[in-house]
This record gives structure tokens, C-alpha cells and sequence, in this order.
């Protein structure tokens, strides 16, 4: 219980300079561009039109019955706010070596704040998702997405992707302390990470043998449960909802104890 | 107010640098490739304490691990050995403009940089303008810190990092920022800061200004604690020691 308040007060007390580095990132990121925050909305919707022209014109990809578009925009967003976030989140302690190695600040509030700023992206990017959502239903491609009372469930769907971030973000930042090659070769895992989770294809078209690998990508639970409510207008089965915590919880578990007994030890290898 | 009870602090020279998947392969193989593990003790059984409203000098020459005992005091870094009690909010003016973003504006950079000190928002807000009127850079508020001079910057940092009232201030070399009328300013502020019953934790290599500020001076030399005590006695005593070298 203790923990838990100490935890708490601390997370109050640097509440602020959460608010700021969010703010800095944010500042800096739209800084000199004309279409500024615009580009947070635009940027998925273009993504998705480029694949869209791409998947299903010259490879012809379809995913039967469904919004070939919605199908593509969720996997999107959902993998880039991931991928985005991790990546940040993993340099972000190594970048802020010159200020840790002059002023106490918790470590934690790199990762996490890099987390979140990704976080508000994701949000805003949700918009032109949900704009597009509407669209199919007056007739933008084949098949209309569904909009029903289970989208209640996505918040609890997100946020288990953000735990599930972060928690993938505390261990990297960790990890990439002691060994810097960890920037390289995560980005290769993010490659191969990205062509093992359906964003574009569906699972169908693996052996059904093999479908059940699947089931061990945290990603593809996350990108299961959303398009199983928005496509299919379903609730996503027990067990699918129950891998989504259990992954996001692993996740932080880890991510938190290996940070928690190593940040110590950071100083010494600036 | 502060209690140091044998602080040791050990650097690994070793395990610096360079170790990445490659080295650590080969160093399985190759026991010479291992990264040598070269112990360096930054400080060496250091106890001493420090009295509420008391100011400290820290002398002792390049090396010496005065910095390291600012890092240690301050939360920076945690001893190897000994235990450290602070009793108070830690205002470290380690190296100022640390937490600046250089593509932000001065504004914005109050705001981050406070925060960083952890400053809350109310406090910001109220003495904005106290720290603006300080740093004389009422004009520049909105132009980007990149494009100040490096004395601009000084002076911003300065002007953010002593508004608080601090419990504890740790100050390493600062006193020559900006120009001399501003340096004349800053020398004021710290004393009155000292004078409203701040600890502090003062680091320099003018023995001038020890002299004028510290109470009580530490010397430290290889990590180890020479002496404690009465500022000119041990000024005078390590002025001579080091010409003698």
C-alpha cells in the first residue's frame, strides 16, 4: 500500500515536468511547418491511401467482408503509435544523459513522457479513423465498418497498448544504457515485428498450421480485439480481451522491475 | 542539515566506452579483450556534516571529487559506500542551463527549465517576472535560446535557478556569469540568498571568494577528506601546498 502512495505522491509531484516535456516534444515537433498539429490527422489518412493503392490495386489484397480501408487504418495507427512510441521511448534515457547527470530527476519520466506524446498523436489520429468509419457507411469502398455499443471496449483495448508500450519502453531504454547496438537491431526487430502482424494482410492466408503463432504477437492481439468490434461489429472473445492485459501486464511487469533495479547504475555509463 | 557518513564512490575507468556486442563476443573467447576493470575512487571514506545556514567551501584541485560530492549530495548519483541524509530541497546549480532546449524561446524555456528544478506551474507564474527582470532579457522572450550568446544563456539560467528560497543550494563555479554588471548582481543574490539562512554547498577555485562567502572549508584531495574546518587556516595551507608542487 505504501508503495502504491509512494508511487502516487511522486507521480503528483512531477506531474509538471511531465506536462512540459510533453509540451516540449509537441512544440518542437510541428515547429516550421505550415500545417503544424494538422499533419498529426493527415499523416495516417495519406498512409493509408498510399497503401490502400498499393495493396489492393496492384497486389489485389482483399480481406473478405470487410472495409479493406478501415481494415488497413487500424492496423496502421495502431503499429506506428507503437513502434513510434517504443522507439522514442528507447533512446530517450541516452539523450537525456547531459541533464541526468546534473539534476535528480526520476529516469521513469523519459520513457513514460515519450509514451504519452505519442499518445496524444495516437488520439488525434483516432479522428480521421473514425471519420473514415463514417464514410463507409455512405459508400467509400465495398463494405460499410460497423459503429455499435462494443466501442466502449476500446478504450480498455488502448490503454493496454499504451501499458504495453511503455512497458516495452522502460525495458528498452534500460537495455540500451549498457548496450547502444540495442538502437540498431531494435530497429530491425521493428521491421520484422511489422510483416509478422497483420497490417495489411489477413491471418488467412497463413497455413492454418501456423496461425496459431499469432496468437504470441502482442500487436496482433491489440489490432484482433479493435478490428473484431469496428469491422465486424463483435465483441472480441474472452480469451483474445484476456491475452490483450495479460500481454500489456507482462509487459510493464518486466519493463518496471528491470528499470527499477538497474536505474542506479546509469551514471556510470554516460 | 547534510550528513555524510563514509561516502565512498567508485568509478569503473574499465567498462567505459566501446562495449558493444562485438566486444562483449570476442571478450567470451578472449579473456585479455575483457574490458579491464580499473577501479577509481572518485571519493574515499569522506564523513562530514554540515550545519543548517552553514556555508561550505570545497577546494581541492582538478580531480579531486568535489564535483562527484556535489552529485552525491545532490541525488544525482548514489554512493558506492556510506550513507548521505539530506534534509531539505536540494536547489543544484551544477551547471547552469542544463535543462534547456535550445529550439524553444526563452519563455518557453522558464517554464521547462523550472520544472525541471521542480518548480511547480503556480510558482512559475507567480515570479515570472521576477526571473525576467532579472536576466535583463525582457526583449528576447521570444526568440529561441539558440540564438542567444552563451552570456545571455548564463544569465537566463542564473536568474531561473535562483529565484527559489532554497533549503540547500549547491553551487559549482557560477559566480562569473555574464557581464560585470551582472556579474556584481548575481554576487549580491548569492549573498543574500546565504544571508537568508540557504545552506550552501559552494565549489571554486577562487580562494578569494571562499574566503569572503564559506564558514567552514572542505578540502578534498584524491577522493580523500585532508582537512575540515576554519576558511584562511586551510585556505592558506593549500595555497601553499599547491605552489610547493
Amino acid at each position: 500500500m505504501t508503495a502504491i502512495k509512494n508511487i502516487m505522491a511522486n507521480f503528483k509531484k512531477y506531474k509538471f515536468l511531465m506536462g512540459q516535456l510533453i509540451l516540449r516534444d509537441f512544440k518542437i515537433k510541428y515547429k516550421r511547418s505550415v500545417l503544424g498539429v494538422v499533419w498529426s490527422l493527415l499523416y495516417p489518412i495519406l498512409m493509408m491511401s498510399v497503401m490502400a493503392l498499393v495493396f489492393s490495386n496492384m497486389f489485389r489484397f482483399q480481406v473478405e467482408g470487410t472495409s479493406y480501408l478501415v481494415y488497413l487504418l487500424t492496423g496502421i495507427i495502431m503499429f506506428q503509435y507503437f513502434s513510434e512510441a517504443s522507439n522514442l521511448a528507447m533512446t530517450s534515457v541516452v539523450y537525456n544523459f547531459p541533464l541526468i547527470n546534473k539534476i535528480y530527476i526520476p529516469k521513469y519520466i523519459f520513457p513514460l513522457a515519450k509514451c504519452l506524446f505519442v499518445g496524444i498523436n495516437f488520439v488525434l489520429s483516432l479522428i480521421p479513423w473514425f471519420l473514415i468509419i463514417i464514410l463507409t457507411q455512405f459508400g467509400l469502398g465495398n463494405y460499410p465498418a460497423s459503429i455499435n455499443l462494443y466501442y466502449l471496449i476500446l478504450p480498455l483495448i488502448f490503454l493496454c497498448l499504451l501499458l504495453f508500450t511503455v512497458g516495452m519502453g522502460f525495458f528498452l531504454s534500460c537495455v540500451s544504457v549498457f548496450l547502444r547496438d540495442v538502437f540498431y537491431i531494435y530497429g530491425i526487430v521493428l521491421t520484422i515485428w511489422q510483416y509478422f502482424t497483420p497490417i495489411f494482410y489477413s491471418i488467412e492466408i497463413i497455413p492454418a498450421k501456423l496461425q496459431f503463432l499469432f496468437e504470441f504477437n502482442p500487436l496482433y492481439q491489440y489490432l484482433t480485439a479493435t478490428r473484431s468490434i469496428v469491422l465486424y461489429g463483435q465483441c472480441p472473445s474472452a480469451l483474445n480481451l484476456i491475452l490483450c492485459v495479460v500481454y500489456a501486464l507482462i509487459a510493464m511487469l518486466v519493463g518496471c522491475i528491470v528499470f527499477k533495479k538497474n536505474q542506479d547504475k546509469f551514471i556510470y555509463y554516460i | 542539515m547534510i550528513k555524510l557518513e563514509n561516502i565512498s564512490m567508485k568509478f569503473n575507468l574499465g567498462i567505459e566506452k566501446n562495449y558493444s556486442i562485438k566486444e562483449a563476443f570476442i571478450s567470451i573467447f578472449d579473456k585479455k579483450r575483457r574490458p579491464k576493470k580499473t577501479d577509481f575512487w572518485a571519493l574515499n571514506d569522506v564523513s562530514f556534516e554540515i550545519k543548517q545556514g552553514e556555508v561550505i567551501g570545497l577546494i581541492g584541485s582538478n580531480g579531486a571529487g568535489k564535483s562527484t560530492l556535489l552529485k552525491v549530495v545532490s541525488g544525482v548519483m548514489k554512493p558506492t559506500k556510506g550513507k548521505v541524509t539530506v534534509n531539505g530541497q536540494v536547489s543544484p546549480m551544477i551547471e547552469l542551463g542544463a535543462g534547456f532546449d535550445f529550439e524553444l524561446t526563452a519563455r518557453e524555456n522558464i517554464y521547462l527549465n523550472g520544472a525541471i528544478l521542480g518548480y511547480s506551474k503556480k510558482f512559475i507564474d507567480e515570479k515570472f517576472d521576477e526571473i525576467v527582470e532579472f536576466s535583463e532579457l525582457r526583449d528576447f522572450l521570444d526568440a529561441p535560446v539558440k540564438n542567444f550568446s552563451s552570456g545571455m544563456i548564463a544569465k537566463l539560467a542564473f536568474s531561473i535557478a535562483t529565484v527559489v528560497d532554497p533549503e540547500i543550494l549547491i553551487v559549482d563555479e557560477i559566480l562569473s556569469v555574464g557581464d560585470i554588471k551582472f556579474q556584481e548582481k548575481s554576487k549580491n543574490k548569492m549573498m543574500e540568498m546565504i544571508k537568508g539562512g540557504t545552506t550552501v554547498l559552494y565549489v571554486s577555485h577562487s580562494l578569494e571568494s571562499i574566503e569572503e562567502l564559506c564558514d567552514r572549508v572542505v578540502w578534498l584531495e584524491h577522493g580523500k577528506l585532508i582537512k575540515i574546518g576554519n576558511t584562511k587556516e586551510i585556505c592558506k595551507e593549500y595555497y601553499k601546498k599547491q605552489l610547493n608542487k
